[in-house]
C-alpha cells in the first residue's frame, strides 16, 4: 500500500525526487505515450487488415442493435414493434451496394433509381415504405439518436403504418473515403387490392422518404418469411473489430482523463509550492486536451439523410 | 484550489491575447468538426490543422515570454502527436 502511494505521489505530485514536475508529464513518459499511441494505431490497422475488411471503416454498429433500439423507441411511444424482414434487409443491402458502386449519398441514384425500386426488386410488395440513411457513425445509439433528432427521420421510425423493417450496415469507399453506410427500410406488405393506393409524389421529394404504393402494382401475397431475428446478411464488420472499436474509444477517454488529471495536479502543487521550472504551459495543455476531448465525442457522430 | 484559481487568473491576464487565440482556435476546431461530421478525411485534416496550430502556438507563446527551450518544444510536439494518433484510430482506422 505504501509503495502504491509512493508511485502515485511520484507520478502526479511535483517534488524534488521527480525534478519538481509530475513524472507522468516528463518527456520520457510523454514519449512512452506517443509510442503507445503509435502501437495502438498501427496495431488496430493490422487487426483491421487481418479481419479481411480492409476497405471498411470500423464501427460498433450492428443490425441487432439498430433493430433493438428502433423497436424500443416504438414501444416507448406505444407503437407495435416492427418485424424484421429479410426482403427489406436484402433491399437495404442492395441500396447500400448501389451507393458505393455509383458513388452517391442520396435517396435517389444518379441514374434515377428510387428506394422503391430496390424494395420491389427484392420481391417485397408494399402498401407503405420508407427509408432512413446514415453514414460514418461510430455507435448504433448515435445513429438512432441522430435520426430521432431529425423530425422527418423520427416520423419514419414512429410511423404507425409500418409493420416491418430491414437494415444494412455496409462498409466501402464513398467519394474516396472509407465509409460505413446504414440503410434502414420500413414497409407494410400489401395485403389487399383495396388498400391505400394513392401515390403522393410531393412526399417522394422529402428525405427520409415515405411512399404509398401505386394501384397499378400487382398484388403479391404478403411474404410468409418473416424472421424472428434480424437478418444478418448485410452485416459486414467482424465482431472482433466491433469490440475493439468500443475498447479503443474507451481507452482514448481514459487516457485523456488521466492526462487532464496529471496536469491539474501538477499545476495545483506547482502553484502551491511556488515552483518555477522550464516546461510547457500546463494551462495551455489543459485547454488543448479539453478541446480534443470534446472533439472525440463529436467524432462518434456521422451524418444522416 | 485557491492557488490554482489565482494562478490561472494571473496567467490569462498576463497573456490574454495568446489564450484568446488558443481558445478561438479550439472553438473553430469543434465547429468545423461539427459541420463536417461524417466526412472522415476532412475531419482528419481539421485535426491536423488544430494539432499544427497548437505546436506553433506553443513555440510562439514561449518566444514572446522569452522562455523557449528545446525541451518545451518537444513537450508540445509529444502531447500533440500522441493525441493525433489516438484520434486517428477513430477517424481513419484502416
Amino acid at each position: 500500500m505504501q509503495s502504491i502511494k509512493k508511485i502515485i505521489h511520484h507520478l502526479f505530485i511535483p517534488h524534488e525526487g521527480n525534478n519538481y514536475r509530475a513524472k507522468a508529464l516528463h518527456i520520457d513518459f510523454l514519449t512512452y505515450y506517443l509510442l503507445f499511441a503509435l502501437f495502438l494505431s498501427f496495431g488496430f490497422k493490422t487487426l483491421y487488415a487481418r479481419s479481411g475488411d480492409v476497405l471498411g471503416f470500423a464501427t460498433d454498429i450492428t443490425v441487432d442493435k439498430l433493430y433493438q433500439l428502433t423497436n424500443n423507441l416504438r414501444l416507448d411511444n406505444q407503437l407495435p414493434p416492427l418485424e424484421s424482414n429479410e426482403h427489406l434487409a436484402l433491399a437495404a443491402q442492395k441500396k447500400a451496394s448501389d451507393m458505393f458502386a455509383k458513388n452517391y449519398w442520396s435517396h435517389y441514384s444518379p441514374d434515377g433509381l428510387t428506394p422503391w425500386d430496390f424494395i420491389l426488386d427484392s420481391g417485397y410488395r408494399y402498401e407503405f415504405a420508407g427509408e432512413n440513411l446514415a453514414k460514418n457513425f461510430l455507435f448504433g445509439q448515435g445513429v438512432i439518436d441522430a435520426w430521432m433528432n431529425s423530425s422527418s427521420h423520427r416520423d419514419n421510425i414512429l410511423r404507425k403504418e409500418y409493420t416491418e423493417v430491414g437494415f444494412a450496415v455496409v462498409n466501402g469507399i464513398l467519394n474516396g473515403e472509407e465509409t460505413t453506410l446504414v440503410v434502414q427500410l420500413f414497409g407494410k406488405p400489401l395485403t389487399t387490392p383495396l388498400a391505400q393506393v394513392s401515390q403522393n409524389l410531393a412526399e417522394k421529394e422529402l428525405a427520409p422518404i415515405t411512399e404509398e404504393v401505386d394501384a397499378s402494382i400487382p398484388i403479391v401475397e404478403k411474404n410468409p418469411l418473416i424472421q424472428k431475428q434480424p437478418a444478418i446478411l448485410a452485416q459486414k464488420t467482424s465482431p472482433e473489430i466491433k469490440n475493439t472499436t468500443q475498447l479503443i474509444f474507451n481507452s482514448n477517454l481514459i487516457f485523456l482523463s488521466f492526462l487532464i488529471l496529471a496536469i491539474i495536479l501538477d499545476l495545483y502543487f506547482a502553484t502551491k509550492l511556488r515552483i518555477i521550472r522550464v516546461s510547457g504551459k500546463s494551462l495551455a495543455h489543459l485547454i488543448f486536451i479539453s478541446f480534443i476531448f470534446i472533439g472525440l465525442l463529436i467524432l462518434t457522430k456521422g451524418s444522416v439523410l | 484550489m485557491k492557488y490554482l484559481v489565482v494562478h490561472i487568473r494571473k496567467e490569462i491576464k498576463k497573456n490574454l491575447f495568446d489564450y484568446l487565440l488558443l481558445f478561438t482556435a479550439g472553438v473553430l476546431f469543434l465547429i468545423s468538426l461539427n459541420i463536417f461530421k461524417g466526412e472522415r478525411l476532412l475531419e482528419f485534416i481539421i485535426l491536423l490543422i488544430f494539432i499544427s496550430f497548437y505546436i506553433i502556438w506553443g513555440i510562439y507563446h514561449h518566444i514572446i515570454e522569452d522562455s523557449l527551450h528545446l525541451k518545451t518544444v518537444v513537450e508540445y510536439i509529444l502531447i500533440a502527436f500522441t493525441l493525433m494518433f489516438l484520434l486517428k484510430i477513430i477517424i481513419l482506422p484502416g
